[in-house]
């Protein structure tokens, strides 16, 4: 039993050990050390470590690459085990308050890194990050992270100066649930929107081609965008099936998008109705009508590209995001006391040697 | 208003210089204060505000943003630093190497153009503002604390005019323990920011990386002097390898690598 008592006592005081700390914090300094350089000296393969959680990251990595990204591991381990060193200088500390309150400062600085270094591995684990979300106006996008909810753009408007410099984009966003509105927020940079663990702030934000506006005899001017329908006379229908704003033909000849740019774009039209055989093909614009559109009777002149506002938005869920803030907040107010209690102690000369 | 700014960082380049030669000429006795050279100084710094005060009010935000304007504001934080420590402590000629690092900063800046940059709109938050001024708070800190640990080893050798060991021991842990406090406060401010701004409130960039460094370091330094192996000549030669620490990523980071806090 005492056997037992003294394995413990030994191990606790190996855990708050003063010359542990010390060499956890300078083995994971010097992993970091290392690690910055390997990640400056490999852009390609680490290029994307903050679009996306350190979980999602390791498991996109190729095979073989283990040899660069071992300390990333070493690193998080050593972490794990400082947070468990200081958790228990902390909790040391705490057990004899009565006696040492006035380091509370100090100790309140442990404790905030100690919940920081939580909420990483937590939000490292359990987040999801969607970098660069292209949404267009009123399209509504699932939140990543978080089944159910949902996000609509309801309007972007972009702020520049009188040079023509940006300034702010401001967008308006809605955060739904099924029907419910969770949020309804003005985002602009610097100011997200924040609802639980989620944040939502804006990237840029761009036009483009959608679709279209075409002249046909007898219809005037008509919006050519995917889904629109026109009734033609004797019950024939045309409908838009897809637009691509850069499409090309392969070799096997499927048409295939080459770009978002408005280079060679290209209807994919569908015609039907009674006595005539369905047809369904593309229509480059740049090119002349297709044939089966001209023997029957039907003629439309591409005049001007319809476009769509979309606006680019970074989608983070970061489940330990609020722990964070919490451990923050402790360390903000350990190094405010802290320095109160290092001035007193001076004016009282208090241990004047420390 | 901006006209007046270069003829006031002259006139602060000018003081410092011949407060510079003031303490490098008279070595007075520790605890002996050399009242000229601190004047110089303190109207150095007088004037190098009031020219920072003028940039502050014509941009419209703190002007920390390019080479120019981080080397002035180190350079003003370091004659802070350097006046808390003489005021307090009146450490005198102790501080030779401060002001020398700070006449180099200035040097370089001086002939820089000093045009205030269009400022990014992500940067245009008070956040930004705690960010910089606790940050180069911090590097003036750990520089103050380079210069004592410099000092402590060469009194070690035999300067004899220096002040005691004991003395510089603890105003080098001053040093670093006051550092420390103003570098975490940079890295709260930097880390709400980061989140309102890009969405999470650590990136993998190099730049943030070393300031985790720096702040990793020196969380152990202020552990350090609590054990006695440590105390004096080890935590003055660490205080000297954390300002090369420092030194990479305050201008190594900014010029040599690309980062998110590029400097041109």
């Amino acid at each position: 039993m005492s056997r037992n008592n003294s394995l413990f006592t030994e191990t606790w005081q190996l855990l708050c050990s003063l010359k542990l700390a010390i060499v956890l914090a300078s083995l994971i300094t010097l992993l970091t050390i290392y690690g910055s350089l390997v990640i400056h000296g490999n852009p390609v393969l680490f290029g994307n470590l903050d679009q996306l959680s350190l979980r999602a990251w390791t498991r996109q990595l190729p095979a073989g690459t283990l040899a660069m990204t071992w300390w990333l591991a070493a690193t998080g381990l050593l972490l794990l085990l400082f947070g468990l060193n200081t958790l228990c200088c902390f909790i040391d500390w705490a057990s004899r308050i009565r006696v040492r309150w006035r380091k509370t400062g100090e100790y309140l600085i442990h404790l905030g890194f100690i919940l920081i270094v939580v909420a990483f591995a937590w939000g490292s684990w359990a987040g999801v990050r969607n970098d660069s979300q292209r949404i267009f106006l009123q399209e509504k996008v699932p939140v990543p992270g978080m089944p159910g909810y949902e996000l609509i753009v309801d309007a972007v408007e972009p702020v520049v100066n009188r040079q023509g410099r940006p300034l702010d984009m401001l967008n308006q966003v809605r955060l739904l649930r099924g029907d419910q509105l969770l949020a309804a927020e003005q985002v602009r940079i610097n100011h997200p929107l924040s609802y639980q663990d989620l944040v939502v702030v804006p990237v840029s934000f761009g036009q483009e081609a959608q679709g279209f506006e075409c002249f046909m005899p007898g219809f005037g001017q008509l919006q050519l965008i995917r889904g629109t329908r026109i009734d033609l006379d004797n019950g024939k229908i045309l409908r838009v099936q897809g637009f691509y704003a850069d499409a090309t033909r392969g070799a096997n000849g499927q048409v295939v998008r080459r770009s978002n740019q408005l280079q060679n774009p290209a209807l994919l039209l569908d015609l039907s109705g009674p006595g005539i055989q369905p047809w369904r093909g593309w229509y480059f614009l740049r090119d002349q009508l297709p044939f089966q559109l001209v023997a029957n009777g039907i003629r439309f002149w591409p005049v001007t590209p319809i476009f769509n506002t979309f606006t680019v938005l970074t989608i983070n869920y970061d489940p330990g995001a609020d722990l964070a803030l919490a451990g923050g907040s402790l360390l903000l107010i350990g190094a405010l006391l802290t320095l109160v209690s290092f001035y007193r102690k001076r004016r009282v000369n208090d241990r004047p040697e420390v | 208003m901006l006209q007046y700014q270069t003829p006031l960082l002259v006139a602060s380049f000018a003081l410092y210089l011949v407060a510079f030669l003031g303490y490098l000429i008279r070595r007075p006795e520790p605890g002996m204060v050399l009242l000229w050279p601190r004047v110089c100084l303190s109207l150095g710094f007088l004037s190098q505000s009031m020219c920072l005060a003028i940039r502050w009010l014509e941009a419209g935000y703190l002007p920390v943003t390019n080479l120019f304007s981080t080397q002035f504001f180190f350079s003003w934080s370091l004659v802070l630093v350097f006046l808390y420590f003489e005021y307090r402590y009146r450490i005198g000629s102790s501080g030779l190497f401060v002001v020398a690092v700070n006449l180099l900063l200035l040097g370089v800046a001086l002939p820089r153009d000093p045009a205030i940059p269009v400022l990014i709109p992500n940067l245009d938050t008070p956040l930004f503002t705690l960010h910089i001024v606790f940050s180069f708070l911090g590097y003036a800190l750990f520089t103050m604390a380079f210069s004592l640990g410099v000092l402590y080893l060469a009194r070690q050798l035999g300067m004899q005019h220096l002040p005691e060991l004991r003395q510089l021991r603890k105003l080098n842990e001053e040093a670093i323990f006051l550092g420390f406090c103003m570098f975490t406060l940079c890295m709260i401010a930097g880390c709400i920011w980061a989140y309102i701004a890009w969405g999470y409130y650590f990136s993998w960039n190099i730049k943030s990386l070393w300031s985790l460094i720096v702040w990793l370091f020196y969380a152990g330094m202020c552990h350090a002097k609590f054990i006695r192996r440590w105390q004096g000549t080890g935590y003055a030669v660490l205080s000297i390898a954390g300002f090369a620490v420092v030194l990479f990523t305050y201008l190594g980071i900014g010029l040599l690598l690309e980062s998110n806090h590029p400097l041109d």
